[in-house]
């Protein structure tokens, strides 16, 4: 069954699994299967923003005094994250839209997506600003030998979904010969398997991954060095806490069978391996933060304290998509990075910075003759 | 969703016959532990455990990351407004949670 842009099927479209059914027609919102999307998608629109907003002329001076093993901090945690957006900017929609089947939810994954490449721009907008050479940091993401085995395990299933999606849009269901693979086999079954297992490692992705640079570029700010680039992240992590959310809807609509009964099977079948993708995951967050300080630490910031707040944070993402958490860490060793995370506590003066809660072209139509009464010109 | 009851109207119409509701000055005991705090229906829990000294886990406070997701063992809360962030069965959203009767939670075990 080969991909259609625009499916001529006659469906309701409200009675469509998430995945796997029809392919998407008429991209209709007045009505929805699942509404979380649609709220997930008026949510990212009202979180637009543009990384030029954020002025970075005093993160060039401070970066210029950093010592070497901080600009190593820093630079390292700016590459990884290239990398990650990198993938999440195109990933979710090559690997997912092919297969969507419900309308809210092809405009959620695009209008994530899109968000995603926002803060890849927002990479280039800091490095741009800090160094003279941008060409050197981005060659090194791809030569990198650190960097490079992390991307091996962000893309694996995005890939192997990709793979089997194709095969199936042209072959159908059987088992193939791919030159260099082997025999692949194509059921619906491992079809659904592997995507349930591209969206764990999706959640992991944003839910774990992303945090060890968050809290680097925090430590910094709380020094008050790179204040320009910790408002960019900030950003940046409200979009991810939100993108969380959607992973987390999408992992337990499908455990719980109410979308696709057969999902909640295999997301049964797949519990230990998704087990697996959390906890490698965080082990590897661990190794990079040994990375991140091998030629020193920086103040209130080190590799011990850097893993146990991985170990914390991984804890609370499993048991967030009803996983038994793992580690020992019960409790936030960095609690100061909540105070950096929430969306809006600076109090500063409007001339000053932009106040990221602003909401574009809100206008209150609702206005009477008698609300000008105290109006002098 | 949720086992978690949710009120779409929190607060009673107006001219509403019903049993007469005191919701707003009405103050339940929140158990955590071996501490008790006393909480009101006129804010939402996460800001009341702030006040009493308690550090909860937070990150957006308006219901979309569950940052602030933590356990409720036994009695009710209900959301003015159903939270973005995916509610486990017995879990609650501090951030926008509002407590209606006595409540045990407890975080990480």
């Amino acid at each position: 069954m080969s991909y259609s842009t625009f499916n001529r099927k006659h469906f309701d479209s409200m009675k469509e699994p998430m995945f796997f059914g029809e392919n998407v027609n008429v991209a209709r919102y007045d009505q929805q299967k699942h509404p979380i999307f649609e709220k997930l998608i008026e949510k990212q629109l009202s979180f637009f923003w543009r990384p030029e907003e954020v002025d970075l002329s005093t993160d060039r001076k401070d970066f210029q005094r950093l010592e070497e093993h901080e600009q190593h901090i820093f630079l390292s945690n700016l590459k990884y994250q290239t990398l990650l957006d990198s993938v999440q900017g195109r990933s979710p929609n090559v690997a997912l839209l092919p297969i969507v089947s419900l309308p809210e939810l092809e405009t959620w994954i695009e209008t994530w997506s899109f968000s995603e490449t926002i803060h890849s721009r927002s990479y280039t907008h800091i490095i741009r600003n800090i160094v003279n050479d941008p060409t050197k940091i981005f060659d090194d993401i791809v030569n990198n030998e650190e960097i490079t085995k992390r991307a091996d395990s962000v893309s694996k299933y995005y890939d192997r979904l990709i793979e089997m999606v194709n095969l199936y849009n042209t072959m159908g269901l059987g088992t193939f010969h791919v030159p260099g693979k082997g025999d692949v086999e194509i059921s619906m079954h491992e079809l659904k398997k592997a995507l349930y297992l591209t969206v764990a490692s999706v959640n992991v992705l944003e839910a774990i991954r992303f945090y060890v640079s968050f809290a680097c570029s925090f430590a910094f700010a709380e020094r008050t060095l790179m204040e320009g680039n910790a408002k960019i992240i900030k950003l940046i992590a409200r979009d991810e806490a939100l993108h969380l959310t959607g992973t987390q809807h999408m992992l337990n609509l499908m455990a719980s069978g109410k979308d696709d009964p057969e999902m909640a099977t295999i997301a049964a079948e797949c519990k230990d391996e998704m087990r697996q993708i959390f906890i490698e995951a965080a082990e590897q967050e661990k190794e990079w933060a040994s990375y991140l300080f091998k030629d020193g630490s920086m103040i209130g910031l080190n590799a011990q304290i850097l893993g146990q707040y991985v170990e914390y944070i991984s804890n609370v993402r499993m048991q967030a998509v009803g996983l038994d958490t793992h580690f020992e860490t019960k409790h936030n060793p960095i609690p100061w990075i909540n105070a950096w995370l929430v969306s809006d506590n600076v109090q500063v003066a409007p001339q000053e910075a932009e106040i990221s809660s602003y909401l574009v072209g809100q206008i209150d139509n609702d206005l009477d003759e008698s609300d000008f009464d105290d109006f002098d010109l | 969703m949720t086992s978690i009851s949710k009120v779409a109207h929190f607060q009673p119409e107006q001219g509403e016959q019903t049993a007469p509701t005191q919701d707003k000055d009405q103050v339940h005991r929140v158990l955590l532990g071996k501490k008790q705090i006393l909480v009101t229906e006129d804010e939402p829990l996460l800001i009341q455990l702030e006040r009493a000294g308690i550090h909860v886990e937070y990150q957006c406070r308006e219901g979309y990351c569950s940052s602030c997701s933590i356990k409720l063992l036994w009695g009710q809360v209900s959301y003015p407004f159903e939270p973005l962030a995916w509610v486990q069965s017995g879990y609650l959203l501090a951030c926008c949670a509002i407590v209606k009767s006595d409540i045990e939670i407890a975080f990480f075990e």
